[in-house]
């Protein structure tokens, strides 16, 4: 068990070790001369060469990949190009509003797509089944900032019941916090709830033909429990595997999302990154979201042995 | 279900002819049977097909030059001369749109095909080659590791602005998914006995993975395929939408919503019509993998 655990948590390192390698070498693989790229058409030779010094592309691969390695495990990103500050300050300055969206999503959507998906299970072909599901093929299909805007026009400019955008601190309080991020939790999660109610809905319906529920219906067990406690129980590992790989499109709609309600979070500074063409400070971001998707999904792993006693690596 | 060829045959007296309890048996062919077979593959396949006559007749739709400027006529509602208004440079937003179906489609077609042959190479290499299987699969898992979005918002900005360099990043996002799936696939294919028999009768490896293997891995490619188109055309629109896609002169679904991104609040239509023809198109996309799923493999019909 203990010995389990042990290997699955230093197995991330040589992940998280490909993943900085892949994040540092792209500005080696990019086509045509990064430094020219991100200095933009206007720019002159020497601020080009300038750009390259920066980024360290004069020197060998190697030596820099080497250097700015050890710097990430000390936790420094390197220096934003564009505002001269170190990156890991400029992350953390900007991280509450982001974690926020992302916590307020995830508990939204699992509290909506698992009963969606158990309903849609037990009742499956009724028309709940089939609403829920047409819904589901929607929720792949409509992008997150549209999902956003149509939110934002209806239940905050015409209805009035939400804040339209912007946040607040959850330091001032934590209804005014948790009322600016229900639209935009709603908007980011919908692909989300959709991913989670259909795997939902197609492991209970494998787990609702075992011989195990036959058994219980047989002995008057209340349809109740038998969902929750004899068939969500062991649909439960891979629900939650879903959920954990889920959060790969959470990241990259929080970026659009924060963009629609104009959320100051590590989205916008995103953005702002891109026009700016401050790669430091966007291979840092990637760096960071990957390593936080990482390790998401090894606590995902940890989750399975809670969950299902049998797992023994 | 019971198996009712399997139960034993007794001569009960004075049985019904199968003809009088039974209704009679409609066998449905052509057009009308497809759809009503396959009713999802059906109706993504129809709105598809409208899109990309869309996308081909563009000019002939009534359309105007989407990019001219027209500064006097700025955000005008909809109305005989805007169909689907005017933007804030006095562009016509029916034209754009129309226009924009080129480059989504073409974006989700050039990124499912290119993905889907790349990724089934290193699938099957992988899936073959012993020696190289564990470093290529590792390479893929650090790649899986970057949500897609951010990865090729990464390769986006290093490169300059264009069509094709959105379809590369795009590509190189959705590679390792398919190279695990076809993986998946060759690995299962290689325990078959058939594969077995193939190797004891000296069949070359060339020759089994030709034959035996690669045919096998046309079903679940294909239907991966048509949802990495959808999944495509919604990352450029991402990607659009943000600044890192398209360049804003070309009318992509994604830049006509940046461009109405400041106007939302008093002209919406100039987001709305690109997000009802993006939303429709991928709907269609969508619809067409649910269907193509469930018709290719009958048994995971009806799991997800």
């Amino acid at each position: 068990m203990l010995g389990y655990l042990l290997r699955r948590v230093l197995s991330t390192i040589p992940v998280m070790a490909l993943v900085a390698l892949f994040v540092f070498s792209l500005l080696y693989i990019a086509p045509g001369d990064p430094a020219a790229v991100i200095a933009g058409e206007q720019a002159s030779p020497e601020d080009v060469e300038k750009i390259r010094a920066a980024l360290g592309l004069d020197r060998p691969f190697l030596v820099r990949f080497s250097e700015w390695s050890l710097a990430v495990l000390s936790s420094d990103l390197g220096i934003s190009m564009f505002t001269g500050m170190p990156v890991t300050e400029l992350i953390a300055q900007r991280i509450e509003p982001t974690l926020s969206l992302m916590v307020v999503t995830i508990t939204l959507s699992v509290l909506l797509a698992v009963p969606i998906g158990v309903i849609a299970a037990r009742k499956v072909d009724s028309w709940w089944d089939r609403t829920f599901m047409a819904f589901a093929v929607l929720g792949f299909s409509v992008p997150v900032f549209v999902v956003g805007y149509l939110l934002a026009y209806w239940f905050a400019l015409e209805l009035d019941w939400f804040p339209v955008q912007g946040y607040t601190p959850i330091a001032k309080g934590f209804w005014p916090w948790l009322q600016n991020l229900i639209l935009p939790s709603i908007a980011l999660g919908f692909v989300y709830i959709a991913l989670i109610a259909r795997i939902t809905r197609a492991t209970m319906l494998e787990v609702l033909s075992q011989d195990y529920v036959r058994t219980a219906r047989a002995k008057g067990v209340a349809e109740g429990p038998i969902l929750y406690l004899h068939a969500l129980k062991n649909a439960a590992v891979p629900i939650v595997t879903v959920i954990g790989i889920g959060v790969a499109l959470l990241i990259g709609g929080a970026v659009v999302t924060e963009s629609v309600f104009a959320i100051p979070g590590l989205g916008r500074l995103t953005i702002d990154a891109i026009v700016r063409r401050d790669y430091p400070m966007i291979q840092g971001i990637v760096l960071m979201f990957s390593f936080v998707y990482v390790l998401v999904n090894l606590a995902v792993d940890l989750v399975y042995v809670v969950l299902d006693p049998r797992i023994r690596y | 279900m019971h198996d009712r060829a399997a139960q034993p045959r007794t001569a009960f007296p004075a049985a019904p002819a199968l003809g009088d309890v039974l209704p009679p048996m409609r066998v449905r062919t052509g057009v009308a049977g497809f759809a009503y077979r396959y009713p999802t593959m059906a109706i993504g396949l129809v709105l598809l097909a409208l899109m990309l006559l869309i996308a081909i007749f563009a000019p002939y739709l009534g359309t105007v030059d989407p990019t001219a400027l027209a500064p006097a006529k700025r955000t005008r509602e909809p109305s005989a001369e805007f169909w689907f208004g005017s933007d804030a440079f006095g562009r016509d937003v029916y034209s754009r749109v129309l226009y924009g179906a080129r480059v989504s489609l073409a974006v989700g077609f050039a990124v499912a095909i290119l993905a889907s042959l790349i990724g089934l190479l290193i699938g099957t290499v992988s899936g073959f080659v012993r020696a190289l299987d564990g470093v290529v699969m590792r390479v893929m898992d650090g790649l899986m590791s970057i949500p897609p979005i951010l990865l090729a918002i990464a390769l986006m900005a290093l490169t300059r602005a264009s069509v094709q360099n959105v379809i590369l990043a795009i590509t190189i996002a959705e590679i390792p998914r398919v190279a695990r799936l076809v993986r998946g696939v060759v690995l299962s294919l290689r325990e078959q006995p058939y594969v077995d028999a193939a190797i004891a009768a000296g069949t070359s490896t060339p020759v089994i993975i030709l034959r035996h293997i690669l045919p096998n891995t046309f079903a679940p490619l294909t239907v991966q395929a048509t949802y990495i188109c959808g999944s495509a055309m919604i990352i450029e629109s991402i990607l659009s939408f943000i600044g890192a896609g398209t360049p804003p002169i070309i009318p992509s679904w994604g830049n006509i919503m940046a461009d109405g991104r400041t106007l939302w609040q008093v002209k919406p239509y100039i987001i709305v019509f690109p997000a009802i023809f993006l939303s429709m198109t991928v709907l269609a996309v969508n619809l067409l993998g649910d269907g193509l799923r469930d018709a290719l493999d009958p048994r995971m019909a009806k799991r997800v």
